[in-house]
């Protein structure tokens, strides 16, 4: 048995590191992040945000094999600020728009406490249905069994 | 825009939610990408409370009698299903892989044990009602135990439990059916984990995600026969949003504005600890982001030199080690001069170079 422990795909090893950056030679003011173990989750999300940052020109991301657990997200920006500090403003607004997110879903589950149990799964109260078909309640006959010797 | 939440149904175990305007901060600046971030940020929402919310699930199962008629691993394999309660699991619980005992402790563990017999004339269900949590007693310690923690007072009291267990309402997990003579006896070791690893750790059993009911924005194309508006049935959704009239034109700057949620979980945890974990995943996921770019690239991220290291570094050149040639400034670090703070007297570390040779001049032993 050597197959690799599941959670190396979502755990980082001993001193590795979460991100990696390499500028980019050719192109100005571009940058290839490797982010590591983690998926499209996180690379979606953050692409998208960085679009919306006007000094942003280019903004993408992709998972080079679904086997390895990184994804490579590629920033160019418009030279006035280093492509770090884009995907870490975009980092930051996300977290603030959650945070947001988070104090509204809180309100909206506190009202909703009260009637939490009166709108539960409806439970049919007739005749117990039973998923198992019969439940095993008939008896294989009560005088004889293959067991009674 | 503000983003806005309204809950339309709240249960046990599901919560029916809108999500509204989550075009983020940036809105002004591009109203074709604002549709991007909306689309990625809830599918990212839906994604996260999938898939990386930790629950405890069977992981282990060591079996003492199986005389049914289903083999070992059919039957660990049904057991691994069992959903579990798990609120509170994060800090409740911590991961075998974190835990120094040597295979599984009451901190990253929880025991539940099965035994059943059939006596009777009838056949018998064995079901997850059967599973009782049994606490570490003395039997088991050989296994080793980990460090110390806080982790079992934090814990409800029915955590670890099969859901459901004793509820009349719900209708137990069937694992097996037994007949007269049969018996089964096991021993089983629940675990954290995520559903990355197993889908057994999802708290979720479905989560269902639309926007646009009325396809206004053309994402998607429908396969018809005669006509895609009289073969394709609205969802439930379509009522929270205006019919497109006959002659309206296509507006290829629309964007979608409201997300319907169906977040269905399997009992493990409540459907309001699913969204609010999972919008602290999230948090934490992008937070590490942060953290790793301020350790890594530091002259990327702010923009300013690496600062001279020779000069603050205590242990490098400009410290008291190994260098000869150093200048004689009295840049401090703690004891170097007595009427600089009332601190470290004319003591050890500074002053003097601390363990240096006794001939170097009195250069820093810390940072400036």
């Amino acid at each position: 048995m050597n197959a690799p422990n599941r959670y190396e795909l979502f755990v980082l090893d001993d001193g590795e590191k979460a991100l990696e950056a390499t500028e980019d030679t050719k192109i100005p003011n571009a940058a290839t992040f490797k982010i590591v173990k983690q998926d499209h989750t996180l690379g979606n999300m953050l692409r998208a945000q960085l679009l919306s940052d006007p000094s942003v020109l280019f903004a993408g991301y992709k998972v080079p094999h679904p086997l390895n657990p990184h994804f490579l997200l590629k920033v160019q920006t418009d030279g006035s600020i280093p492509p770090a500090t884009a995907l870490e403003n975009a980092c930051t607004r996300l977290i603030t728009t959650i945070n947001t997110l988070e104090g509204r879903f809180k309100r909206e589950f506190s009202f909703k406490d009260v009637d939490a149990g009166a709108a539960g799964p409806t439970v049919n109260l007739g005749v117990p249905d039973d998923p198992y078909g019969g439940g095993g309640a008939t008896a294989w006959g009560a005088q004889r069994d293959y067991l009674d010797f | 825009m503000e983003p806005a939440v309204r809950i339309r149904q709240l249960g046990k175990d599901r919560v029916n939610f809108v999500l509204e305007n989550v075009d983020l901060a940036y809105v002004a600046s591009s109203l074709v990408f604002a549709l991007l971030i909306a689309c990625s940020f809830a599918n990212s929402l839906r994604r996260v409370m999938m898939a990386d919310l930790p629950t405890i699930a069977i992981d282990l199962v060591e079996f003492q009698a199986n005389t049914t008629v289903l083999p070992d691993e059919f039957i660990a394999h049904r057991l691994g299903m069992v959903p579990l309660l798990s609120s509170n699991c994060d800090e409740g619980m911590r991961y075998t892989r974190d835990c120094t005992c040597l295979a599984a402790c009451q901190y990253c563990s929880i025991q539940l044990k099965l035994d059943v017999a059939c006596h009777s004339n009838t056949t018998m269900d064995v079901t997850s009602n059967h599973l009782e949590v049994t606490p570490y007693g003395t039997d088991y310690n050989d296994m080793g135990e980990g460090e110390a923690g806080d982790e079992p007072s934090k814990r409800g009291e029915y955590f670890g439990h099969p859901v459901g267990k004793n509820d009349p309402d719900a209708s137990p997990v069937l694992l097996c059916k037994i007949r007269k003579g049969q018996e089964l006896r096991l021993r089983c070791i629940a675990k954290k984990g995520i559903a990355k690893e197993h889908a057994k750790w999802s708290p979720c059993s479905a989560v269902s995600f639309e926007y646009d009911p009325y396809n206004k924005l053309r994402h998607t194309s429908y396969w018809f026969e005669t006509d895609a508006r009289d073969e394709w049935p609205l969802s439930d959704n379509a009522k929270e949003e205006e019919p497109p009239r006959e002659d309206e034109v296509f507006d290829f700057n629309a964007q979608p504005r409201k997300f319907y949620f169906e977040v269905e979980t399997d009992g493990s945890l409540g459907p309001q600890e699913v969204v609010m974990q999972g919008l602290a995943e999230l948090q934490s996921k992008l937070a590490k982001i942060v953290l790793a770019l301020k350790k890594t690239e530091p002259d990327m991220v702010a923009g300013e030199p690496v600062p001279e290291v020779a000069a603050t570094d205590g242990w490098g050149n400009g410290g008291g080690w190994n260098s000869t040639n150093q200048p004689a400034t009295n840049t401090g670090g703690w004891g170097a001069s007595p009427n600089r703070g009332g601190g470290g007297g004319g003591g050890g570390w500074g002053s003097g170079g601390g363990w240096a040779s006794p001939s170097q001049p009195a250069t820093a032993g810390w940072n400036v």
